[in-house]
């Protein structure tokens, strides 16, 4: 035989399961509006904690290191000769040249990033080529390897060659070695990777220069330290970390994420603040029902413990349809309604897969900011409404 | 039974609009009578059954329903006296049009934690008693006047309670709806139940089933 106070629980659930059936249309609308709410706070989340995960992930394959030269405030070129100085620094197991910049496709109006390394000193060379579908190109014989969305924007067609124009309009031929893959699209998307010569007559630089220098240390614990000593090496440099990319990453996700977030729980304070007002003007009906069900040995307390399970099932169901639908917008659509305000508006979007990335703290927030709001935006009018003296049904 | 001694009821006592509503009110109802409070629109008829009915204590005087002092009983306690002790049955029936016969009659059990099966046990053997068979799951909204008197006696009845309280049950019945429903009211009353109809309607009044009328005017009650 089932405790009386769980049957006693159960039968307000039965009644109020027929309460809200009764009047399933105004429900509907509420649980609709509430659900679409939840689905766009809980999108941005998952969203954006994909993309950070994501993120984390490809930076942990680049250097610990990179050394620019700043003039007037500007980054420039910098000389190849400082790569001698650096060798004095202890810590650092390596120290590569790089040549990176963007060239701007006029027929699909597209900025491509065009990066070269010399793989063979670079200690992460090889990392470099788990990530192609295809071999590295090698320097100095007019070869590249393509982001997904570059190849995609060349429409190559089956032809495996390619040509860029030079500063002086003449134009330089490559040949496609290999296509990035599908998970490090979120990095490599509008990435033209070439060997360092082949970047060099690309973009007219002179031999002694390149555009920075990768650094890789011994122990990544000592980042910042070597970091600081470079910086003291080269005051006419900017020394950028990993830990401070990676930051600046975070941030840049969380910024824009964050703005969103914002906007969408002013849509769910105005949400919470309509709940509050229907809530607290209880229809005539619903006062003599709450009258009636008084006068037949209903306490206050059941009223409230009815609303409650009321408030439970339509904010609960709203939580999890939002959430759900969410995750299948991440998982199927790719978050496809918000990734321009968290990827950017480039012409090139990453078109990355992303994995939906949902922790039990994102859902606990979630809930937190949904549920326990709307519970108490109905729960506590409704208290008040429950109130009513019982004799007003009976006059 | 029931027993008032030197009652009075003030309604927002102590502000600009304090209306006193009953003015020193001695009745006694004995167990297993039947019992009508006549009286015209805004007697105090209605005030006097809802002191009876617990629903609120009276503002002095002394108000004994079923053993238990009014005046001294919390509300909660009060609320739970009155589903222990009292059935009612409104002027306008108030059933809930949108639910069927049989989850009206059984509306008072649900916070008993009765379990389903005995709450349909129980109202079938209510909607039988009372003719109400073929209607038991349709919504209350679709039934006939006289059937919906029926499911308000019903779930009056529905949790035993020795007294009913009915309150104009014949304002907008039908005289053959009228004499059906004092047919039933004498039934219950040979079961052992104790009944009071506040009402002003004369086939209420005058129907040899009642034992005692108390005629209330401008909040005073007077035996006869």
């Amino acid at each position: 035989m089932k405790n009386q106070a769980i049957e006693k629980q159960l039968n307000l659930l039965d009644y109020t399961l027929s309460s809200l059936w009764r009047r399933k249309l105004k429900n509907l609308g509420i649980i609709t509006v509430f659900a679409v709410v939840i689905f766009l706070v809980a999108s941005f989340q998952i969203l954006t904690n994909s993309l950070t995960e994501t993120a984390e992930q490809m930076l942990g394959h680049t250097p610990e290191i990179v050394v620019q030269k700043m003039s007037a405030g500007r980054q420039e070129a910098i000389p190849v000769s400082y790569l001698d100085r650096l060798d004095g620094i202890f810590g650092i197991r390596a120290a590569v040249p790089r040549i990176w910049g963007y060239y701007f496709d006029e027929t699909s109006g597209a900025n491509y990033t065009v990066l070269a390394v010399d793989r063979e000193i670079m200690p992460a060379g090889r990392s470099l080529e788990m990530a192609l579908d295809g071999d590295f190109p090698e320097t100095g014989e007019g070869e590249a390897a393509l982001g997904r969305a570059v190849a995609a924007n060349l429409n190559l067609a089956g032809r495996s060659t390619f040509s860029l124009f030079r500063p002086d309009l003449t134009l330089k031929s490559f040949r496609v070695t290999g296509v990035f893959a599908e998970t490090t699209e979120l990095l490599t998307a509008d990435l033209i990777v070439t060997g360092l010569e082949d970047a060099r007559d690309l973009f007219a630089i002179p031999e002694y220069l390149a555009t920075d220098l990768l650094i890789y240390v011994t122990n990544p614990n000592e980042i910042s330290t070597i970091a600081r000593k470079i910086a003291a090496e080269f005051p006419d440099t900017r020394v950028l970390t990993r830990p401070q990319i990676q930051k600046t990453y975070q941030v840049v996700f969380g910024w824009r994420s964050g703005f969103a977030s914002i906007c969408l729980l002013t849509a769910l304070a105005a949400f919470a603040i309509l709940a509050w007002d229907k809530a607290s003007g209880l229809s005539a009906e619903e006062k003599r029902e709450i009258g009636i069900l008084k006068v037949l040995g209903w306490q206050t307390t059941d009223i409230l413990v009815l609303r409650f399970w009321e408030s439970l099932v339509v904010s609960g169901l709203a939580f999890l349809i939002g959430c759900t639908a969410a995750y299948l917008h991440i998982l199927f659509l790719e978050g496809s309604l918000f990734r321009p305000v968290l990827l950017g508006w480039s012409v090139i979007h990453p078109l990355l897969k992303i994995v939906p990335v949902f922790a039990a703290d994102d859902l606990l927030l979630i809930f937190t900011l949904s549920v326990l709001p709307y519970l108490a935006a109905t729960v506590i009018p409704a208290w008040r409404c429950s109130t009513v003296p019982p004799d007003a049904a009976i006059k | 039974m029931i027993e008032l001694q030197s009652v009075n009821k003030f309604y927002n006592l102590g502000q600009p609009n304090e209306v006193q509503a009953l003015y020193d009110v001695n009745l006694f109802i004995e167990k297993n009578s039947m019992v009508c409070l006549r009286g015209a629109s805004g007697s105090g008829k209605s005030t006097l059954l809802s002191i009876i009915g617990c629903i609120f204590p009276p503002t002095s005087g002394r108000a004994a329903v079923a053993g238990k002092q009014l005046a001294r009983l919390p509300d909660r306690f009060m609320t739970i006296h009155r589903r222990q002790s009292i059935g009612f049955i409104f002027q306008q029936f108030n059933i809930l049009p949108a639910l069927t016969v049989e989850n009206n009659i059984t509306l008072p059990l649900l916070p008993l934690g009765v379990s389903p099966a005995e709450r349909r046990q129980r109202a079938g053997e209510l909607i039988e008693r009372l003719g109400l068979g073929h209607r038991r799951n349709f919504p209350a909204g679709q039934v006939s006047g006289g059937e919906l008197q029926r499911v308000a006696i019903a779930r009056a009845l529905i949790n035993n309670q020795p007294i009913i309280l009915a309150d104009e049950p014949t304002a907008h019945l039908d005289t053959g709806l009228s004499q059906e429903f004092m047919r039933i009211m004498v039934d219950l009353k040979k079961a052992g139940k104790t009944i009071v109809i506040a009402s002003h309607d004369p086939l209420v009044s005058e129907h040899p089933g009642i034992d005692t009328i108390i005629d209330v005017k401008d909040g005073r009650v007077d035996v006869s």
